[in-house]
């Protein structure tokens, strides 16, 4: 097993536990102060049937010291406190905490845990026992999170936790993925609330997934509303990894390098079947045909053939750490690189990253988190679209040898000249996150904790176009290069004070704090045109032009202010109550409402400790928990209750023809802007039986969330340039959450079957002032709105006509309801309302854009050295708008689907003759599909060498690796993938061309001494 | 386990006096973050303002915010939903005129446009609409914030009657392709977004008030310095009139303010009329309002009005759409010198002599509209430099005409018209004789013919065509699916209804 399983699943971080175990702890630290005579302690560990356990972690609380069990179970310890209290801790096996009592001989046994409820759960602003939680938390371990081939955290997470969907951005180099915990509730910007070692961050794209320890998302009120303003959408807090105590330290060495293609192509139709799909379009439109001989083009040009490659993904990382009396140390450096499977595209991520603690006083602890990353990236240009549009008549290169027209029948590009031409647009930053921390003990009962963070992030962009021509549609006249630099950088300071105290049967820990944060952001660019040359070295201002030449540069900064207050009590060990309170000022509301506020209270009963269960046998863990609790959302612009002012409004006046200065306001601003607030309530039960074989956690959770804040579309007669942000609606989303694992050893093999599902249900309650319906999502070529949220239905539900067949003759369509454009081969559409006629009156729901079920499971099992682990996950009960199908300007290439279109009576009922826009391309079923999918998400097998053969080689774990991510998704989706992601809450699940997901294969090796 | 507290207080006081060695430190670092997040509370550290930029807070507050908010209204008018793609789509490509143009594929939309094909989604009228409405906003907002400015009064007098003047121009374009419209006049609330539709007559009435008060306010186009040439102007408030009495068949007004604009003596015809349409013809003697466009390296003064109607293939001009039709070709008298001025063929040399067009096999019966030819400019079409001419004194000398006609005052009317043909027709002897006719309606015919070949490719027919009553009848004769009762009127955008929350109506005939 890897190193950061044991890390991850024992967090014997002494500080943590101290505040926890709070007097206890307090006690131990302050017996070491006193000059007490020290002893030595030795003792043996088995398990209950007797049987030594080798390499148990035996630690002295309070303090970094600790030891290993030997093969005989045995360890020994010197210089201690008669009153130190021993931690025991083993993978797969219920941990154990010793108090001496002045022992100096000590027998222990572990008993299993399939289900350890009792590892140490990070949750905001502390650790808390998984066993005394009342919120709802899932925690994801590393190695759980580095199988899978992706630079990005938020991508590792796909089904791996109930109640979360993580959707890839795109399968572009470096992209990152939108997370949802439970449904949809709010405005565009979804995404949660990272916190990364304490720091709170929106964006963790510099996080290196090897350098993460566990992963805690946090999902009711109760477990958010600490985060107040920031918990709406849910909390991810990640640790970084850190050095243990062990053998000594450690050197990990670790590389992979895998093979990334497309997984997925679009049937698109070949050069014959295009040409003859186009000279029936041009029929059915009343233009003469194109094409003389369309069965003589053959297949043509595969433009996605063009476009697509084979591209490498790699990393490597070099890991030390350790841990002395005083210090505990983690330092890793890590390369990523990922190249497109679409041409032109490149990322590469360098990563140090430096973890120490030290602990120069018994009551000071302090430490460090420091990351430093350095980005490159090339962004490709966006060819996908021009791919699946352009026509496969025209060959990539004329007979010449220059770059073909493609814009004949449609106005598209030459996918290839466009990867030629366009793709100079480069990127580079470097990015420090990090935060600096003290912890002071005082007064028995009392910790203060300070912590400093930093996130600093510096971006140069740099993008050049050379003068080229291809067609009228597709030129450039004049060189351009433009040269941006942006700024960004947040510092958070954050003080709490904990208070803990047990007596008799009580138990109660309280946190009080105040933080405060602020952003700040600027950028500075500029461009020139007619360089002197079209290679790098000239792609910078100063080789251009001075006339012409433009620049810019602007700013925004943002602030919160926060106090935050915590009180958890346990009364007998088995009653938990614990309320919350976090008062947040943000400075992007108005001066009349800065400041809101956002509650929260839990209860939890551990049955299985009550008196009464004493004689049970069917549960080894019976616990139910419930909270209620408020959240918010500041997740808007930092000034958008206040409308700017646009320049270069310019006008152009008199026979000189000077530009006249213009500007004014033509983007609309809400002064009414509330805060967005969400109220949630959880029920969960936990439960382990079968000597904690089997473990299974249920949770039902409902989640409404008022004055949700979206962009909205208004009638264009307003005159506004943009849509202003309001609070449009109150939405509710409900379900449940199940998470299952059974965990079994038969003889040597240990295996394990897990599976994680949600429900979602998703309702809008109420739309605001005064509103019956929203429209959203702009669809084709004429921007048709495709969704309607109205009251009672899921948020942003597809609407438009739904389709009864296609008409076969003109007798058919006189005798049925039309709309008076239809021809024969054209869509019937079903008369709704039953007015003998189509009208818009008839546009109807059509389906939800969001899954009512989400599900991961997954297999794992080792034996002797040989590890194999399957993950599985899919959606179901959501559908997608095929948007890009809808957008047809000219005569782009058509769809597989288009070849079984109508062409004279009985030849179809399903697709209608082929045309380019027009009455069946008004919104219906006939562009809505079915977006379930079911993929195996990550197969590995890996096999370690004997310890005796590599021990002397100074090698403690040699492991080597093949594996293959995304290797099969089964989908009715026709798409390249069902995971389609949006702006807009209110357009969700139209795919206008999203960038392909990549199936990748993968070899590694993991080496440590 | 919890029995050792008990068992260790008594060595809590030894720990004490240990202990309060760093409280007091620490004390100190906790009144520190106090005072931070006091400081928090404090307005300073909330309260931050947008950097870089004017926001609503401090707009309006001076005499060059009323100039640039003034400014910007008429930067609108080059803008692609104003003047250019749906502009020429709704004018001169669903007339008699004018075909689609450029190769068969491109633009669709604009074929089911040309072919009266077209329904609520179609993209043409929904661009204008919105643009148009983007120009309303920019003039209703400048109208209601500039008069508390304070500032010179003569110049806020005139600003805010330049910005009536526009937002009448908006309104009247409006009115004529969709009908009865929203009627907006200040700046919206969200309460007040669903907007119905109210009767034509209504926004008539605005439009008649804001152009009466832009040609009492607004100086003589030569009492702009010439750097200011382009603004309008008495002269082009006149017109307009003149143009909406026209439109609403009230002869009488038409005649007096054509009239007017006539005797201000201000105008003349431009005696080399290919010429108006090139870089010498800006802003000439012949212009009462056009809009300013310059191609500059920077760019942001050029519009696509140039672009979209530009040579398509070789020299590299544009897209070339809007393409004269073979009945506009032959509406020509013989030898009428206005035909090669509006029709640039493939084959012929462009005006400035610096390229032949060369035949695009991509383009069926290629042509394209001179009068939108502009010669080559930096950055390539999207740069356009051509000003876009939206009225000119012929224009007034045939409103005058026709409006005379109508008033039973035909020697008047002969003596419009034939000023027109007379520079038509320059020194030659053998074209465009005087026409002499003064019966009311062969003399009206001849004046709506003239009007037609005067006026050819700059966006006029269409209007004319359904003011004269006689669209049907014309399209229908070249075999266009033209419905009487429904194609007069463009459908109000699918988009607009469904947003209007039901509180607007579809034009008759469009479901």
């Amino acid at each position: 097993m890897s190193i950061p399983l044991i890390l991850s699943s024992y967090r014997l971080d002494w500080r943590h536990w101290s505040r926890r175990l709070g007097l206890l702890g307090l006690l131990s630290s302050l017996v070491l102060l006193l000059p007490a005579q020290p002893v030595s302690v030795s003792g043996r560990v088995t398990t209950a049937a007797g049987a030594p356990l080798t390499g148990v972690t035996v630690r002295v609380e309070g303090t970094p010291n600790g030891a290993l069990t030997d093969e005989a179970g045995q360890f020994s310890l010197r210089n201690l406190s008669p009153e130190a209290v021993l931690l025991f801790s083993y993978i797969g096996y219920k941990p154990v905490r010793l108090p001496l009592a002045g022992q100096t001989r000590v027998e222990v046994t572990l008993r299993e845990a399939a289900f350890t409820t009792d590892e140490v759960v990070v949750v905001g602003y502390g650790t808390q026992r998984k066993s005394d939680l009342t919120g709802a938390i899932s925690s994801v371990k590393a190695e759980d999170l580095t199988r899978i081939a992706t630079g990005n955290l938020e991508q590792a997470l796909q089904g791996k936790v109930a109640g979360v969907q993580v959707t890839p951005v795109s399968g572009e180099p470096g992209a990152g993925a939108v997370v949802r915990i439970r449904g949809i509730g709010t405005l565009n910007n979804a995404s949660p609330l990272f916190v990364v070692d304490g720091m709170l961050l929106d964006d963790i794209s510099f996080l290196n997934p090897q350098d993460v320890a566990s992963v805690e998302v946090l999902k009711d009120a109760s477990a958010t509303a600490i985060y107040g303003s920031r918990g709406a959408n849910g909390v991810i807090i990640i640790t970084t990894r850190r050095g243990e105590m062990g053998a000594g330290g450690t050197v990990q060495v670790d590389a992979s390098y895998g093979w990334q293609e497309v997984a997925k192509l679009i049937e698109l139709a070949d050069a014959s079947e295009y040409a003859q799909l186009a000279n029936e379009t041009a029929l059915n439109e009343g233009r003469p045909p194109s094409f003389d001989d369309p069965a003589a083009l053959g297949t043509g040009t595969d433009w996605q053939d063009v476009i697509f490659q084979t591209a490498p993904i790699q990393t490597y990382q070099v890991t030390a750490m350790g841990a002395t009396e005083k210090t505990r140390y983690y330092v890793s450096g890590n390369y990523f690189g990922q190249e497109g499977i679409i041409r032109g595209g490149k990322f590469q991520r360098v990563t140090f990253r430096v973890n120490n603690e030290y602990t120069p006083k018994p009551w000071l602890s302090l430490g460090h988190n420091l990351a430093f990353t350095y980005e490159d990236r090339i962004n490709g240009p966006n060819v996908l679209g021009n791919a699946y549009r352009a026509d496969p008549t025209v060959p990539v290169y004329d007979s010449l040898g220059n770059f073909s027209n493609t814009s004949i029948n449609a106005p598209i590009g030459n996918p290839e000249a466009q990867l030629f031409y366009n793709n100079n647009n480069f990127s580079n930053g470097y990015r420090t996150v990090g935060n600096v921390y003290a912890d002071l003990k005082f007064l028995r009962h009392f910790t203060f904790r300070t912590n400093f963070g930093l996130d600093f992030n510096q971006n140069l962009g740099r993008s050049f176009t050379p003068v080229f021509f291809v067609s009228a549609i597709q030129q450039n006249q004049e060189s351009r290069v433009s040269v941006n630099t942006a700024r960004s950088q947040n510092w958070l300071w954050e003080n709490t004070l904990t208070f803990h105290k047990d007596w008799k049967n009580h138990s109660l820990t309280v946190l009080g704090g105040i933080t405060a944060q602020f952003f700040d952001f600027e950028n500075l660019g500029g461009s020139r045109i007619n360089l002197p040359g079209d290679t790098r070295e000239f792609f910078y201002l100063s080789a251009g032009e001075l006339e012409g030449q433009t620049n810019f540069s602007g700013g925004n900064q943002s602030a919160l202010a926060s106090y935050l207050f915590r009180a958890n009590y346990s009364l007998l060990n088995r009653y938990l109550f614990t309320v919350s309170f976090r008062a947040d000022g943000s400075s992007k509301f108005g001066a009349n409402h800065p400041w809101g506020y956002f509650p929260s209270a839990a209860v939890g009963w551990r049955i299985t400790d009550e008196p009464f269960m004493a004689g049970q046998r069917i549960f080894d863990v019976l616990k139910l928990r419930a909270s209620y609790g408020v959240i918010g959302n500041e997740k808007i612009g930092a000034y958008s209750s206040q409308a700017v002012v646009t320049s270069n409004l310019n006008a152009v006046f008199g026979t000189t023809e000077a530009l006249n200065n213009g500007a004014s306001i033509i983007t609309l601003a809400n002064p009414d802007l509330r805060w967005e607030s969400t109220e949630q309530a959880d029920i969960g039960l936990e439960m382990a039986f079968l000597a904690n074989r089997l473990a299974a956690e249920v949770d039902w959770y409902r989640r409404i969330t008022n004055d949700i804040l979206v962009d909205v579309p208004i009638p264009n007669y307003v005159g506004s340039a943009n849509n202003p942000v309001i609070n449009a609606a109150q939405v509710l989303n409900r379900g449940f959450d199940f998470n299952l694992r059974w965990r079994d050893r038969i003889g040597g093999l240990d295996y394990q079957i897990g599976g994680v599902a949600s429900t979602v249900y998703n309702e809008v309650l109420a739309l605001g002032e005064g509103k019956e319906e929203i429209f959203g999502g702009g669809l084709g070529v004429g921007g048709k709105l495709g969704t309607r949220t109205v009251v009672g239905q899921p948020i942003g539900g597809f609407y438009g006509y739904e389709v009864a067949g296609v008409f076969q003759t003109q007798e058919e369509i006189d005798a049925s309801p039309n709309r008076g454009v239809e021809a024969p081969g054209d869509l019937q559409f079903v008369d709704i309302n039953e007015d003998g006629v189509i009208t818009s009156e008839d546009r109807t729901y059509l389906g939800s854009p969001i899954p009512s079920f989400i599900y991961g499971f997954n297999f794992s099992l080792s034996y002797k050295g040989v590890d194999l682990v399957a993950d599985f996950n899919g959606q179901m009960g959501n559908y997608l708008i095929n948007a890009k199908k809808m957008a047809r300007f000219g005569t782009p290439n058509f769809e597989a689907s288009y070849l079984d279109r109508w062409t004279e009576p009985g030849s179809s009922d399903s697709e209608p003759r082929v045309t380019n826009g027009g009455h069946n391309y008004e919104m219906s079923t006939r562009f809505i599909e079915r977006g379930d999918f079911f993929r195996l998400r990550n197969l590995q097998i890996g096999y370690s060498l004997p310890e005796s053969l590599i021990s002397r080689m100074g090698m403690s774990r040699l492991r080597v690796y093949a594996g293959a991510t995304n290797l099969f998704t089964r989908s009715p989706y026709s798409g390249y993938t069902p995971e389609v992601t949006s702006g807009s809450v209110i357009a969700v699940g139209i795919d206008s061309g999203v960038y392909p997901i990549a199936r990748v294969y993968q070899i590694g090796v993991n080496l440590s001494f | 386990m919890r029995g050792e507290n008990r068992e260790s207080r008594p060595t809590f006081k030894t720990k004490h006096m240990q202990t309060n060695i760093f409280i007091r430190p620490l004390a100190a670092l906790w009144l520190t973050g106090l005072l931070l997040a006091g400081a928090g509370c404090n307005q300073e550290f909330l309260e931050l303002k947008p950097l870089g930029q004017l926001t609503s807070a401090n707009f309006f507050e001076t005499e060059e915010h009323a100039i640039w908010a003034t400014n910007a209204v008429y930067a609108h008018l080059r803008d692609w939903q104003v003047h250019v793609f749906s502009y020429i789509a709704l004018t001169d490509i669903v007339s008699d005129d004018a075909d689609k143009g450029s190769t068969p594929n491109d633009a669709n939309f604009l074929n089911d446009i040309d072919n009266f094909t077209f329904d609520a989604g179609n993209v043409a009228p929904s661009g204008v609409w919105a643009g148009y409405y983007q120009g309303i906003y920019r003039a209703n907002l400048a109208i209601q914030e500039i008069p508390s400015i304070e500032m010179d009064e003569a110049l806020k007098a005139r600003l805010v009657a330049e910005c009536q003047f526009l937002r009448a121009y908006f309104y009247f374009n409006l009115v004529r392709w969709f009908g009865d419209l929203p009627l907006i006049t200040q700046p919206l609330n969200p309460d007040e977004y669903q907007q119905s539709r109210v009767p034509a007559a209504q926004v008539y009435a605005l439009i008649e008030a804001d152009l009466k008060a832009a040609e009492a306010a607004l100086p003589l186009k030569t009492a702009y310095p010439p750097a200011d040439l382009g603004r309008a102007t008495k002269g082009a408030a006149q017109g307009m009139l003149a143009r909406m009495y026209l439109t609403l068949g009230n002869y009488p007004e038409a005649e007096r303010y054509a009239r007017q604009v006539i005797e201000s003596g201000v105008y003349s015809l431009y005696p080399n009329y290919g010429k108006i349409f090139q870089r010498e013809g800006e802003h000439s003697s012949e212009s009462i309002f056009e809009v300013g466009a310059v191609a500059l390296e920077t760019g942001g003064g050029g519009s696509q009005y140039n672009e979209v109607q530009g040579v398509r293939g070789t020299p590299n001009l544009g897209w070339g759409f809007n393409r004269p039709s073979d009945d506009l070709v032959a509406a020509y008298e013989p030898g009428d010198p206005r035909r090669e001025a509006t029709i640039l063929y493939p084959g012929e040399v462009l005006p400035d002599g610096s390229a032949i067009v060369e035949d695009n096999p991509n383009i069926v019966n290629e042509r394209y509209n001179q009068k939108a030819w502009v010669p080559e400019h930096p950055g390539g079409n999207g740069n356009g430099p051509g000003n876009i001419r939206l009225m000119r004194y012929a224009e007034i000398l045939l409103i005058a005409a026709e409006a005379a006609n109508e008033n039973a005052k035909p020697e008047d009317a002969l003596g419009f018209l034939n000023a027109v043909r007379a520079r038509a027709r320059g020194t030659s002897l053998t074209i465009l004789p005087d026409v002499t006719v003064t019966d009311r309606l062969p003399l009206r015919a001849r004046i709506w013919q003239e009007r037609r070949v005067e006026l050819a490719m700059e966006q006029h027919r269409w209007f004319d065509l359904i003011r004269q009553g006689r669209a049907a009848v014309v399209m229908q004769s070249l075999g266009k699916a033209f419905v009487e009762g429904k194609h007069e009127l463009f459908p109000i955008p699918q988009t607009e209804i469904d947003l209007s929350g039901g509180a607007m109506q579809q034009n008759p005939g469009y479901n």
